[in-house]
Formats: C-alpha cells, structure tokens, sequence
C-alpha cells in the first residue's frame, strides 16, 4: 500500500514540449552557467571575482550534467519528500503544526584546503571560548585585568550565578558548538555568530547527508566527499569520558514535543543512542540523577542538554521553569552527572565578547584569532563609544547581551532605522550604553542555487559543528546550510524563505579513508535487551493505543449506524437496535445528542473535533501522543496517523452524504489497521510494542463487554446480535462457523469467551499477560506484580465461564475489573506520567 | 540594639506531599553593623538531607529534602542578633549620579560585592520606560547620587499607597506601578527598577524590622511580616534606603539576604511532587531583648 502512495505522489516528468531543451551535458553545463554573476561587491561559491568557475564547482557541475534537467528535478522534489516522510520537520514559534524544512537545494561545496582553514579556526574559537568561561565562572581574572568587560557579563542573563565556582563534571563547560559562518566582502570566511547555548542544526545535517547521498549517488560518489559519520562517533565519545562509570548512560535532555526543533532532538537521539528525556522524566535524589523508566529509576551520567541552561533546575535558576528537574543545579555541583553544555554557557554567545575576543586569544591560547567575528564594539565602553557616535548613522546596533536572537532579528536597531528608532536607540545610548553592541551591517555572500533551468546566487549562511573529544575539539567535515529562496543579502532576510542544503567537504586527496557509515564492529556490543523505556514515553504509548482503539470502536458504531440506516426495514426491533447505538455514541462524548438524522449523527461521531470522544478527538490525542514519541515512530506510522486526521476530517464544502461518511469510515478502518500492523511489525517486543498493545487490548476488552451489555443481552433481537458481531468485526468467522444464522449463546460465546477469536474479551485478556510478562518487574520478592495478578484473575474467569450460562452482571463486572487492570498499569509503569505528582512551587509572600 | 527573632512559616496541603525540596535564606547576615548570637531553625517533619551554602552574593542558604509523606509542613527559624549601624552619611554628599553610571561601565572585576551585578535589568525587575522617566525628576543633572535616591525614595513613599490587598508575591512591576499601590516587595523593586533604568545600581535586600516601635513613636509598616527595602550603591559605598516607610537603614533594619531582585533571595523557595491546594502561613517577631513582649502564638 505504502509503495503505491509513494509512487502516486512523484511529480510527472516534465512535458514533451520540453524535449528540445533536452540537451547533452556540455550544453547544459554551459546552459546552467550562463549568464551566472556574482552580486555586485560580494564573494561567490561559484564563481572566482574574475568570473571563472571554482575548480571544486566545475567538477561536481561536470558530474551532474549526465543528469538531465528534468531527472535533477525529480531526485531533488524525491529528496524533499523523504525529507517530508520522515519528519524532519520545523515549527517555527508560535506555529501550532509543523511544517517541512525545505531541502532541494544543491550542495554547498567546500575545497578540502579550505575546508582545513575553517575547521582549524572552529575549533580554536571552540577552546578560546571553553577558556573565557572557564575563567568567567571561575576566578574572574579576565573581568579583573580589564580584558573583557565586566559590568556587561554581569548584566547578562545567561550569567548564571548558581554556577559561578562549580567546576564542571568532566572538566569542561562546552562539549558541542557551533559558528554561523559566510564570507566577508574580502573573501575571507568569518563568523556571523557562536553558539555554545545548545547548539542546533545536526541532525539536519546527518539528516540532508542521508538525502543528498541517496538523491545524487553518481556524484556523491565520484567526489570523495567527507564522511560525517565518524564525527558523531567522536561527539558520543566526548560525552561519555565526562562520565565516572564505564558504561554511562546518556541522556538528551530535551526542550520537548513543542519546541521548534524536537524532532531534530529526537532524530540525534535515535542516531546516537541516546535517551530522549523531558525534565519530568529526571529524579534528583540520594546525590543521584535518574530517569523514571518502567524498569524503575535508571542512573544518568551524562545529559547532553537541548534547553536553555536557565531552565534546567526550577529551584535554583529559572523557578517559572516546567522543563528541568529541581535539583540538577546541585548534582552538576557534586559531580553526580556530567552535562553538555553546561549551564550557562550561553553567555559567550553575547555581542559584548565579539570586541575582546582577538585580544583574549593573544592572551589565553598565544596565537592570533585564525577566524574573525564581525567588526563589533561595545558602547559601555567609553573610546569604543566615541568611536561609535562618530559613524553613528553607518553602523547597525543590537542589544549586547541578547544572545537568543543574535544578529538576525535586532531590525529595530539595525539598518534602516527611522527617526522613531533612532530616538529609542540614542536614550539608550545615553541611560544604559552598556546594553548595546554596535556592529559593521552585514552583507551575506552567496552560493548557486539550481532554479530548475539554470544557477542563481543566492545568500546563504553555513553552520559548522564542533565537539569536545578525548582527543580535542573535532570539527564536523560537512554541516547545515541556510540558503535563502530571495537575493536579499541582509541577514534580517533569513528569516523568510529559506532552504537547507548539505554541505560537502571535499577530501584534499582522493585516497582519504571512505569510512563506512557504520562504526567499527568492535565498538557496538550485541545487545538484545533494548534500551531504556522511560515511564512518559511507556505513558505516552500506551494511550497511543487506547485512543486508536477508542477511534476504531467509534468508527464502527458509526458505520453499524449508517447501515441500519440505509436497510429498507422499519421494524420496531430495528429501531430499538439504531437507538442503543444512538445512545452508546452521545454516552461515549461522540454526538452531543442520541436524537437527529444518521447521518448528522455519524457526522458529529466521525469528524466533529468539538466532541471530545468523536473519532476525530481520539485521532488527534493519539497524534499528540505519537508527536511525543517521534523517535519511537518510524516514518510510515507518523504517516498513517497524518493520512487518518486527514480521513476522519470533514470534507471543507461541508456535503457528507451517507455514502461519504460510509466510504469516510472504511478508509479510517483500514488506516486503524495499518496501524495496528505496523505497530505489530516494527516495534519491540519488549519496549514500545508492549504498550502499545496493551492500550489497545485494554480498550478492545473494556469494548467487547460493553457490547456484548448492550446488544448482546437476553432479549437480543437478530438485529442486535447481528450489529454486536458487526461491532466486533467477527460476522465473517462466525458465518464460517455456524451455518444457521445467529443466536444468542454462539454469539456471545464468539465475542466473549472463545480464546481463538482475536477480537473476543477472551483473546485481549491473554494479550494483556503475554505482554505483561516481558515487562520487567520491580519486586525482589519474585511475587508477581499487581497487573499480573489482576489480568490472572481476570483470564481464569473467562475460562471457566459458560455462554449459555453467563449473568450479564458478570459482563459488567468484568468491565470494571478491566478498568482496575488500566489503572494499575499505570500506577506501576508511569506513575509520574499523569499530572498526580508534578512538582508544584512553593509560594511565599514577603 | 539586641534582637531576639522569630520567624515561622507554615504549609498545609490538601492532599499529601510525597516528597519536597526547598532553599532557606533565613539567617540573618554578619557585618556592616550586625553581630549575629545565634540562629536555629526546626523543620517538620525532619529532613532527609540539609546542606548549607553560601550564595553567589555571600547569604547563608539551606537546601532541604523532606521525603516524608506529609500534609504540613512547617519552619521555624530562631535567631538572636546585635545591631549597631554607624550613623547614615548625609545624602548631600558623595559623587554626582552621572559619575556613579560612568564608574559602573568600566568597573574592574566580578565579585560579588561588585556593584555592576545590580545595575541591569533581573527576573523580577524589568527596566520599563515609565519607571526610568518618573526616576528623572530626582535625578537633575550634575545631581548627588545618595541626593537622588533618597529623594527617589521619598517620592515613592509619598505617590505609592501600602495596601497588602492590592499585589501578591508575583505581580508584575508594571501592575504595581500602574496601580500606585502595593507592598514593600512592589515598593522596593519599582525603587530598584528606576535606578537601574538610570545605570545606577540598587540591590534588593530581605530582613525584618522591630515590631513594635519605641515609645511615642508610630508603628512601621511592615513590621508583621518578612520586609524589604533597597540598598543604593552611592559611588563610595552602599546606603540601605526603605521606600516603604520613607527612611534610612538604620538600627530598626535587620538584613537577611540581599540580591538583584526577590527572586535572589526569598526566605523559603522550593518545589514539592504534589498537587491540591496549598495554605501558606507566616508569622514575624521582632523584639528588642531590653523589653521583651509576648511572641507570635
């Protein structure tokens, strides 16, 4: 099915009429290359200032000119659409759904000569920066000598003063950063901006190599790019030397579900094998982090964070803080776990270090800045405001210490200013100098972009990563491109359309090791029992499954509705039939009122989101369930539950007649189980599958007495028991089973009690112990647990029970031992996940 | 002056607290004319663990873990303390403010003494232009530093109605502000706020005041519960300024804590793993030990 959308979705090969344009590869190169000029005054990728193509560009031009026009359109649209597929997605704030980060650019190609000049000067700026802030939060001499100024660090929020004299757990501050880098109008690449706070962008990275390897194979492979792969390695390496334990565990500590780069987080976290944890997911205790896993608490070693380090300890930084862990401050001071970057390190991030920055590295590194920053000066300073005032009206402002926004969205102070701004900047010039940077504007430099027919220069900015190593700082061989879909050159312009393109670093000699993606063998350990299953993700899955089920079950009352509805028949006993379906569907929250046509009805049960239980509801909190799980979900399943919103919702003209609702409801169906069978095919036993499952047994069980209470009871017409197998989905086994029609007793024997159906209570119930008994157990005692009690208890009933002889009361309290059996695994398994036991602040008035 | 204290703070839960963490800052401060004698402080139920710290600006700081299951839990600090300040200078002396803004800016050194901590904008203080533009009128130019504040001060004290009804522990600045009412919180950290939008540096500071005022002289407010004033970095030193009751720092005045903002330095912050609601409880006694009266019940 799946393969049959894929294809479906390819755009169509360009028309016929665009065959003359066909040409050979020497046209086309020259096609391509005509007329291409760089911007006035501004370096180009491409072409050299006398207008000759770079060597690196011609190759890789001359590789991709086998490629027609139209076949480079359909692997760049396919690349985009993996891309789509996989969830590689952004939400840019404020916007509650996420929209698809944009590949389709051509690579970014870097000579390995020059590539060497830029990694070296990373990776300097990298230590010169673990230096400032090595002495900023410890003895302060560089504040103390004059060497940077003072008053602006201290006025600086990320100037964490909880940390100040906590020497780092692993000896480090920083162990990941990254440089906003582009050209300057002499050619020379410099840095635009640092990033030390929590670093984004690599797993775009890692992400856009997988694509662009795959969209391009021939000219990937003919270029001897740089592999990225052994980077990641070395990072891992990084963080797990910070460790005390041999083995440590390493978490990603992340800013959750709705931040703008989550799935970016979830991506790296799968990658690496990290854990993707939520601040609620930590415990602070007995000098000790944990994770709350359904294997109980799990020591952490190591977090490699992913918010901003005020956030992370509500009790002694941030107290308006729901994404840290109250007492992590504390743990990162007695060295029980070890943190990537530490908090606080986004202070060297701010404009007021750009103007200190080359002195400091004469001083604590000996040797000349190798990258420069922007020409920058810091108005607190007296001479540096002289200097300032006099090229008032040339230079562009910004807050110094603003280290979140950086140089691109200061426009108010920027270029451009208007007499109303300009008044604003100059009192604060005079209140309070010390609050701002003034900086030379910046003018982007440009890379080629293919339009479809030819190139264009457009601005871009190239992100370079770097991490702390047993062995130094190691820098990326590749990173995250932002090119901009405009020719504005002004970075204030980046925040508009942008496209990602991959970076390529071409090996100095082609004989450069060609690193398998995969690491050595010796490295990754056979390990069978999976990783850890953190109790909000156990939660999170779990009613991922009861609200699919929830979302079926609702479906099928809906259909069984319509159907009775569309039969000829106006017997009284159908009635009574469509009127226990009617008042099931407004007791479950689908329909606001049992009474109205089938069709409005089924239209409220279907696709109204206003009622809480409609199927649509349920669709949506499973999506908000999966949205949390992002990297627990493959691509395919992520899909499945987009295509069953987009099913379950109305069409916008507003006509659903029965037949659209029917048809509605029967692709929802074979969507639920799509579903049900990936989740059966893709996940781990032990891990994820577990709960999953379990959800849905649970809801499946609870269900099948509930129907089997209402239509299945002892004056059960033809109708009812006829709508109950419907409800089921057992008519077809049953009519393979009995040839006369149906009666009461097979009936419920079919959905009840019979152990080989696999949608009777009977069948669910032995699901629920099959899974329960992977899972592992917190009791030393060796006595079972008390879901496995419950669900024992529970089977051995059903099995001793008779359908000829079965009271309906015991249906309904099987119904309510199925309820206790949801309630106790949760109580066992995520008994943080509900809001029960989060932490609340103390309030205290003066 | 010698001061027996007591300050006693009280939760109660609806439903039980499985587990809590908290920070005190409870102790009253040593130096700049106190002598702290003694100080106790009883926890229930018992803490688990209790490490004692000194905080980036020098105050004492507990932290706290009660494991326990609980419904109330309770502190009750003990503290005995002399108080003998040197007499306040005369604010018509010291540099001009324009000179204090200057000193800032190229102050060498991040201490914590240092008065450029205190000089930008804090969690709980925002620099809003409003506040910047009521400070201007204390502040002429080429006027003293001490000279503005304690004019500043005044005009507080003067313009601002005490009204314990009117804010709560976290109305925001421009609130309070706006409405011209408050407590000594709002009081001192709109007097902080509008400093700060001049450059000058002003620092928040927790304490108590004496209950109850010598004889033939009125009651302070404040004096019932924890207080709160502003210490204003001058050029040459620091001046403890109470915009709530319009005077100087001076012997009724026992510092806790001092920091950027209440934030820096609440007496009792924390978190607990429970949900339900909370009733908060606080009681202050300040007596001078020469003439004694009947504590807090």
């Amino acid at each position: 099915m799946s393969e049959a959308l894929a294809e479906a979705d390819i755009p169509a090969p360009p028309p016929r009429e665009d065959r003359p344009r066909e040409d050979g590869p020497e046209e086309r190169l020259a096609r391509w290359t005509a007329g291409y000029a760089a911007l006035p005054g501004l370096p180009d990728e491409l072409v050299t200032p006398d207008g000759r193509l770079r060597p690196a560009w011609d190759r890789f031009l001359r590789h991709l000119a086998d490629l027609t026009d139209g076949e480079i359109a359909a692997r760049l649209a396919a690349a985009g659409r993996h891309i789509h597929e996989t969830g590689i997605a952004y939400r840019a704030y404020g916007e509650a759904t996420e929209r698809d980060w944009p590949i389709g650019a051509l690579p970014l190609l870097i000579e390995g000569a020059e590539w060497q000049v830029i990694a070296a000067g990373v990776a300097q700026r990298a230590e010169l920066l673990e230096a400032v802030l090595t002495d900023l939060y410890g003895d302060g001499a560089l504040a103390r000598a004059g060497l940077l100024p003072a008053a602006a660090a201290a006025g600086d929020p990320e100037f964490l003063r909880p940390l100040v004299g906590v020497s780092p757990p692993g000896g480090r501050h920083l162990h990941f950063y990254a440089a906003d880098l582009a050209r300057g109008p002499d050619g020379a690449w410099r840095v635009l901006a640092d990033r030390t706070q929590a670093p984004s962008g690599a797993g775009h990275a890692l992400e856009n190599r997988l694509v662009m390897a795959r969209a391009l194979p021939e000219v990937y492979g003919a270029l001897d790019v740089e592999r990225v792969a052994s980077f990641f390695q070395a990072f891992r390496d990084g963080l797990a030397a910070a460790a005390t334990r041999a083995e440590p565990r390493i978490g990603l500590m992340t800013s959750g579900p709705y931040s703008d780069t989550y799935v970016e987080q979830a991506v790296l976290a799968r990658y690496l094998g990290f854990s993707l944890v939520e601040g609620d997911d930590l415990l602070v205790r007995d000098g000790m982090v944990s994770i709350r896993t359904v294997a109980g608490l799990k020591r952490v070693d190591v977090l490699w964070r992913r918010i901003d380090g005020d956030f992370v300890d509500p009790l002694e930084l941030n107290a308006a803080s729901r994404l840290g862990a109250p007492g992590l401050v504390e743990a990162l001071r007695s060295g029980a776990v070890a943190m990537g970057n530490m908090p606080g390190t986004g202070l060297v991030e701010s404009g007021w270090l750009a103007a200190s920055l080359p002195a400091l590295c004469e001083r604590l590194l000996g040797e000349p800045l190798r990258l420069p920053g922007l020409p920058t000066w810091w108005c607190g300073d007296p001479a540096q405001r002289d200097a300032v005032m006099q090229r008032f009206d040339a230079l562009a402002f910004r807050p110094a210490a603003a280290p979140a926004q950086g140089a691109f969205t200061s426009r108010a102070f920027g270029e451009g200013r208007d007499a109303a701004e300009t008044a604003r900047l100059r009192a604060v010039l005079r209140d309070r100098p010390g609050d701002l940077v003034a900086h030379e504007p910046v003018r982007l430099s440009t890379a080629p972009v293919w339009d479809g027919t030819r190139l264009v220069p457009r601005p871009f900015v190239l992100r370079v990563f770097a991490a702390a190593t047993p062995e130094g700082w190691q820098v990326m061989p590749g990173g995250f491109c932002r090119i901009s879909e405009t020719p504005d050159v002004r970075p204030v312009a980046m925040g508009a359309g942008v496209r990602a393109a991959d970076v390529w670093v071409l090996s100095p000699d082609s004989t450069a090791a060609q690193a398998s993606l995969l690491p050595p063998s010796d490295r990754v350990a056979v390990r069978r029992v999976p990783g850890l299953l953190p109790s909000r993700a156990a939660d999170n899955l779990f009613w991922l499954g009861r609200h699919l089920e929830r979302a079926e079950a609702v479906i099928r009352l809906t259909t069984c509705l319509l159907d009775g509805a569309g039969s000829v028949s106006m017997a009284a006993e159908d009635l009574a039939t469509s009127a226990r379906l009617r008042a099931l569907l407004h007791l479950w929250g689908a329909a606001p009122s049992p009474k109205g046509g089938a069709a409005e009805l089924a239209h409220h049960a279907l696709s109204d989101g206003s009622q809480w239980g409609s199927a649509l509801s349920h669709a949506l909190s499973a999506r908000r369930n999966a949205a949390a799980l992002r990297e627990r979900l493959s691509g395919e399943a992520w899909r499945a539950l987009s295509a069953l919103r987009e099913v379950l919702e109305a069409p916008a003209d507003g006509t659903d007649s029965e037949a659209a609702l029917l048809d509605r409801a029967e692709r929802a169906l074979s969507l639920t189980a799509a579903l049900a069978g990936l989740a059966q095919e893709n996940m781990n036993r032990a891990g994820g599958f577990a709960f999953v499952d379990m959800g849905r047994r649970v809801e499946r069980a609870v269900n099948a007495c509930r129907f089997a209470l209402d239509f299945g009871g002892a004056g059960a017409s033809t109708d009812d028991l006829g709508v109950l197998l419907d409800l089921v989905d057992s008519r077809i086994s049953y009519g393979a089973r009995y040839i006369l029609g149906v009666a009461l007793a097979p009936v419920r024997d079919m959905v009840l009690l019979d152990p080989f159906n696999p949608r009777s209570l009977a069948f669910q119930v032995a699901c629920l112990g099959e899974r329960l008994a992977v899972l592992p157990s917190l009791r030393q005692d060796g006595v079972a647990e008390l879901p496995v009690r419950l669900v024992a208890g529970l089977s051995g009933e059903i099995a001793a029970a008779e359908a000829a002889t079965l009271p309906l009361d015991t249906v309904a309290a099987w119904e309510m031992r199925l309820w206790e059996i949801a309630e106790a695994i949760g109580a066992r398994y995520f008994p943080g996940g509900s809001d029960a036991a989060r932490p609340e602040p103390l309030t205290t008035l003066a | 002056m010698l001061y027996r204290l007591r300050h006693l703070t009280a939760y109660a839960y609806r439903n039980p607290v499985g587990f809590a963490r908290c920070t005190l800052r409870l102790a009253p401060a040593a130096g700049d004319g106190q002598v702290p004698l003694s100080h106790e402080v009883v926890v229930e139920p018992a803490p688990q663990t209790a490490t004692e710290r000194t905080d980036f600006f020098g105050n004492r700081t507990v932290s706290l873990t009660v494991e326990t299951p609980h419904r109330a839990f309770s502190i009750d600090a003990r503290s005995r303390i002399r108080v003998e300040r040197p007499p306040l200078p005369d604010p018509a002396t010291g540099p001009a403010w324009e000179e204090v803004r200057a000193q800032v800016l190229t102050w060498p050194g991040l201490g914590p003494d240092a008065p450029l901590h205190f000089a930008a904008p804090s969690r709980r203080v925002p620099l809003l232009p409003e506040i910047t533009d009521y400070a201007r009128a204390s502040f002429p130019p080429g006027g003293g530093a001490h000279a503005g504040a304690f004019d500043l001060m005044r005009r507080i004290q003067a313009d601002f109605a005490f009204d314990s009804e009117a804010t709560e522990v976290g109305t925001p600045l421009a609130e309070s502000f706006a409405g011209r009412r408050g407590v000594c919180q709002d009081f001192s950290h709109i007097m902080i706020a509008a400093l700060r939008g001049l450059g000058l540096p002003a620092a928040y500071v927790s304490g108590y005041l004496r209950t109850l005022p010598p004889p033939g002289q009125p009651r302070l407010e404040g004096a019932d519960a924890s207080h709160a004033w502003v210490s204003v970095w001058c050029g040459e030193g620091w001046i403890g300024l109470d915009p709530t009751n319009g005077i100087g720092v001076q012997n009724d005045h026992i510092v806790v804590a001092r920091g950027r903002d209440y934030a820096d330095v609440a007496p009792v912050a924390g978190i607990i793993a429970g949900s339900g609601a909370q009733s908060l409880t606080v009681a202050v006694d300040v007596v001078p030990e020469e003439e004694e009266v009947g504590g807090p019940g």
